[in-house]
């Protein structure tokens, strides 16, 4: 897809924010990032009312290493409010729509970015990853903790926040992971990474966990594809073994405790100044001068995760769920780093149906949205890399496959997306523009 | 969830909750307590850090540097005579 036309395409699945069609013509390849990276060239609102006509007086570091190798940044693509969701319909400026089906969602938080690698044909960066890429039919990476700078990225949970690449072409991996990752003396969990070395070692043999099979709560036709694929594998002579990681039915209660609490630290400092809106009235006490604008501009979501996170961290509760999260989160480290010395990679399915209409995502409660998360919780609470790729289509919708690797293994992802392009034929999804 | 407590947690966050929101968010929050119960019989590991992975305390030289101009930081901010404007503490 060229982006003579982006004006139209955008128009039909919104999935840019704010964009220009004006290319430079020296431009070795055009991205696009997700609209909590900060730019210079645009404004910066990771999807909310917050936010909205900040300017940042700088590019995020992922930004600036993707333009000194010459590319240009094209746009910010919606998402989620601070990355709160998991359907891309909790941003202020526009839902992103299904590039299979406009009446489905793209996934979230980074819904958008994952639309514009379908849709574009070009790399676009975004922050969790996995759910879009598997929704939208692309190639998803997100490295380990630590791996990419996230000076620039504005933070919902410093724990959890990691940038990730989402591409159609599996060759885009190897291409641009090089180019984001790397120690960055403005981020400090930046710099404990070893190098990066891609080449050398292969995924032999992966396990599944038990307790996937036979579980409910992922839909017949994931579990159908999910099964193709593990003889996919072993045609290509991967062993697969199934073993039992019980702590993985732990994850969704440790990650939203845990991204909560920090999430309502984190956004804390938005308050009517410094940056987004600040028409109120100063003759107001700083207490409510705060509270107005939080209460006015903060969305659904945010509110609830902010409360939430909030009350966490009160006296009576923080022992028992905050203090209690992170030890458990130790235990599921643990428990994936002892699969780890049989196994290159654990796999399952991305999520455990294909991208729900928006109709039924309006019917959804809080923790229905927040459980769906189950099977992508566990690599982002242990920080570690993972990649989806596409392995199936249900109602013509895009299946995920996800690997999971040791910390700082991304070469045994980025090997497995190539050898997985070569086997299975992705599909593009028809534009209309 | 007592609504009460919803209501003490909303002033300190600095978020002031319409009757229909404290309502909906008190069951909300009442639905993710619940299921949090499910940690209470969880393994668990002492020695936690607050990260995934372990992160190095990194120290650099006090050298004074201007990455990025001060006027530059506060072009979009509301400012007078170069401050920035804030509501009344008193």
């Amino acid at each position: 897809m060229n982006v003579n036309n982006i004006t139209t395409i955008n128009t039909t699945y919104r999935m840019f924010s704010a964009f220009t069609d004006k290319i430079e013509s020296d431009a070795k390849f055009t991205f696009s990032v997700s609209d909590n990276l900060t730019s210079k060239s645009f404004e910066t609102s990771a999807g909310s009312k917050i936010l909205e006509g900040y300017r940042p007086p700088f590019d995020s570091t992922t930004i600036r290493r993707m333009k000194d190798v010459g590319g240009f940044l094209m746009g910010k693509t919606n998402m989620d409010e601070f990355g709160f969701g998991t359907f891309s319909v909790n941003s202020a400026f526009g839902i992103p729509r299904n590039p299979f089906d406009i009446e489905r969602s793209c996934g979230g938080p980074s819904g958008g970015s994952a639309c514009a690698a379908a849709v574009f044909d070009h790399v676009s960066l975004g922050t969790s990853i996995m759910c879009p890429a598997s929704f939208c039919g692309v190639y998803g990476l997100s490295p380990s903790y630590g791996r990419v700078s996230r000076y620039g990225l504005i933070d919902c949970g410093n724990s959890f926040d990691r940038i990730g690449i989402l591409s159609f072409k599996a060759s885009a991996l190897r291409e641009y992971l090089p180019i984001i990752v790397g120690k960055d003396v403005h981020d400090p969990t930046s710099m404990i990474q070893p190098d990066l070395k891609l080449g050398g070692k292969k995924m032999c043999a992966v396990a599944v966990p038990k307790q996937i099979i036979d579980n409910k709560k992922v839909s017949k036709g994931v579990i159908e594809s999910f099964n193709r694929s593990i003889e996919s594998l072993k045609s290509i002579g991967i062993d697969v073994e199934y073993v039992d990681i019980p702590t993985l039915e732990y994850s969704v209660s440790v990650y939203s405790i845990i991204a909560t609490s920090e999430a309502s630290t984190d956004l804390a400092r938005y308050c009517g100044m410094r940056c987004g809106p600040q028409d109120g009235d100063y003759t107001l006490k700083f207490d409510d001068y705060f509270t107005s604008f939080r209460s006015q501009y903060f969305g659904d979501e945010a509110k609830k995760r902010i409360l939430l996170g909030t009350l966490i961290r009160m006296a009576g509760y923080v022992d028992k769920y905050y203090n209690k999260a992170l030890r458990v989160r130790e235990s599921i480290i643990a428990d994936y780093k002892r699969q780890f010395e049989r196994f290159d990679a654990i796999i399952t399915p991305t999520m455990p149906f294909i991208s729900p209409k928006f109709d039924d995502v309006s019917k959804m409660s809080t923790l229905d949205s927040y459980k769906s998360e189950f099977l992508t919780a566990t690599p982002i609470v242990t920080g570690m890399p993972h990649l989806s790729v596409t392995c199936g289509y249900s109602e013509g919708m895009p299946i995920g496959l996800m690997f999971t690797s040791d910390h700082w293994n991304e070469n045994v992802l980025v090997d497995m997306a190539e050898r997985w392009d070569c086997s299975f034929d992705v599909k593009h999804a028809e534009v209309n523009a | 969830m007592n609504k009460e407590i919803v209501k003490k947690t909303a002033c300190v966050a600095h978020i002031a909750l319409t009757d229909e929101e404290l309502d909906r968010y008190s069951t909300d929050l009442d639905e993710m307590f619940r299921y949090f119960e499910i940690l209470n019989d969880a393994p668990e590991i002492k020695n936690h850090g607050f990260n995934p992975v372990e992160i190095a305390d990194v120290l650099r030289d006090d050298v004074p540097l201007m990455e990025i101009p001060s006027e530059d930081c506060i072009a979009d901010m509301k400012t007078y005579d170069g401050y920035i404007k804030g509501p009344r503490l008193l």
